[in-house]
C-alpha cells in the first residue's frame, strides 16, 4: 500500500517497539506509587499512540491530561516558544508530573514546556520520551525515560508524522529522501 | 489478573476489544477506499486509546485530529449542554470526517459534535463509537460504526474514567455500584 512504499527502511520494528514500551512502563512503575501518583501530560498530536500503549502497562494509580501546542513558525524556532492550543485541565500544583513526548530533537520545545509547567509548582517534573535525537540537541534537557536514541534521520510512524501522514504506521520508519526533499523535520 | 477493588467485573476483555477494533478498522478501510482526505476526529480525553488502536489497523491514508469537549452539569446530572474546549487543528471543510468517540450515553455530546461539524460542510460525516448504552439515550444520534452495545452500568478502562481514575486499564470493567450511587 502507498504509505509503506514511502518508507526507506524500518528503523524500529513493531515487536521491538512494543517490548521497549513495556520496559518503560516497568521503569515508571518502579518510580511512582499510589500515594505518589503521577499525572501523565501528553503532548499532542505526536505522543498519543505512545501514551495509549504506555499507560496500559502502568500499575499505580495515575491520571492523564493533554496539551496541544503549535509552533509559531521559523522565526521563533530558536527560542522554542510555542502557542498552547489546549492547556491542561488539571491544576498541577503539588502534583508529580510526567511529560510524555514522542521525540526530542533540538530540545527547545521541551525546554519551553518544562519551564512553563515549572511555574505552576508541581511536586516533581519528569520526562518520558519514546525517541531522542541527541545529535540534533541545541539545548540541554533532562530526559528521565528514553525509549530509543535515533540517528538524525527523518522518522515517521507510531504517532510521528510528515505533513500529517504516516502517523498510524505501527513501527518507526525512515522516510525516503525524495518524499521529504526540501522539508525539515 | 487482579482487579482493582472498585471494579466489579470485566465486561469486555482485552482480546475481545482488540478483535472488534480490527473488524471496525477493516470495515472502515473498505468503506473509505476511494475517499481522499479522510480525517479521524478523536474526542478527548476518552477516545485516545480507541483511536490509537483503530488508526493502526486502517489500511487507508488518513489524518488524525483532536477535539476537546466538556459538558456542563448540575451535580452529577448532565444538562446536555456541551462546551468546545479545543477545536480541530485543521479546517475540515470538504474532508471526509469520521468522529471517533469512546461512548455514547444520552447522545447529547455526539449530537452537538455532529451538528457543529456538519455546519463546516465536510464531504461526509460519520461516527465511529466503541460503546453505546441505548437505555440511556435521550436524543437520537446516528452511529455508523459501533463496537459494542452495553447495559447501563458505569464502565471504566480503555479510555473511560470515573473521576479521572481507571482510564488506562487495558480492558473495560464495570464499576461497583456503591462507587457511583
Amino acid at each position: 500500500m502507498g504509505l509503506q512504499d514511502d518508507v526507506a527502511k524500518v528503523l524500529i520494528p513493531e515487536d521491538v517497539l512494543q517490548a521497549r514500551v513495556a520496559e518503560l512502563g516497568r521503569a515508571i512503575n518502579a518510580m511512582y506509587t499510589d500515594d505518589n501518583r503521577p499525572l501523565l501530560v501528553c503532548v499532542l498530536k505526536g505522543a498519543f499512540m505512545f501514551l495509549a500503549d504506555l499507560t496500559r502497562h502502568l500499575e499505580m494509580r495515575h491520571e492523564v491530561d493533554f496539551m496541544e501546542i503549535s509552533s509559531y513558525g521559523a522565526a521563533t524556532r530558536s527560542s522554542g516558544v510555542v502557542r498552547i492550543l489546549l492547556d491542561l485541565e488539571q491544576n498541577i500544583e503539588g502534583r508529580h508530573v510526567l511529560i510524555v513526548e514522542d521525540i526530542i530533537d533540538s530540545g527547545r520545545t521541551l525546554d519551553y514546556i518544562t519551564r512553563n509547567l515549572r511555574t505552576r509548582a508541581p511536586a516533581s517534573l519528569r520526562v518520558c520520551t519514546l525517541l531522542s535525537k541527541p545529535s540534533r540537541r541545541e539545548i540541554d534537557v533532562l530526559l528521565d525515560f528514553v525509549g530509543f536514541e535515533v540517528p538524525d534521520e527523518f522518522v515517521v510512524g507510531y504517532g510521528l508524522d510528515f505533513v500529517e501522514e504516516y502517523r498510524n504506521l505501527p513501527f518507526i520508519g525512515v522516510l525516503k529522501e525524495e518524499v521529504y526533499a526540501d522539508n525539515e523535520q | 489478573m487482579k482487579l482493582p477493588d472498585a471494579i466489579e467485573r470485566v465486561l469486555l476483555g482485552e482480546e475481545v476489544i482488540a478483535a472488534r477494533v480490527r473488524e471496525l478498522a477493516a470495515q472502515i478501510s473498505a468503506d473509505y477506499t476511494d475517499a481522499e482526505d479522510l480525517v479521524l476526529v478523536g474526542v478527548l480525553k476518552g477516545a485516545f486509546i480507541f483511536l490509537a488502536d483503530l488508526a493502526r489497523h486502517l489500511t487507508v491514508p488518513h489524518h488524525v485530529d483532536f477535539l476537546a469537549l466538556s459538558s456542563y452539569s448540575r451535580g452529577a446530572v448532565s444538562t446536555g449542554a456541551v462546551r468546545l474546549i479545543m477545536d480541530t487543528r485543521a479546517s475540515v471543510s470538504g474532508c471526509h470526517l469520521l468522529v471517533v468517540e469512546d461512548i455514547v450515553d444520552t447522545g447529547y455530546t455526539l449530537d452537538y459534535l455532529l451538528r457543529t461539524l456538519r455546519a463546516r460542510q465536510p464531504a461526509s460525516l460519520r461516527a465511529c463509537v466503541l460503546l453505546s448504552k441505548p437505555e440511556r439515550r435521550r436524543v437520537e444520534v446516528p452511529i455508523d460504526y459501533l463496537g459494542f452495545e452495553i447495559p447501563d452500568v458505569w464502565v471504566v478502562g480503555y479510555g473511560l474514567d470515573y473521576a479521572d481514575r481507571f482510564r488506562t486499564l487495558p480492558y473495560i470493567g464495570a464499576l461497583k455500584r456503591e462507587m457511583y450511587e
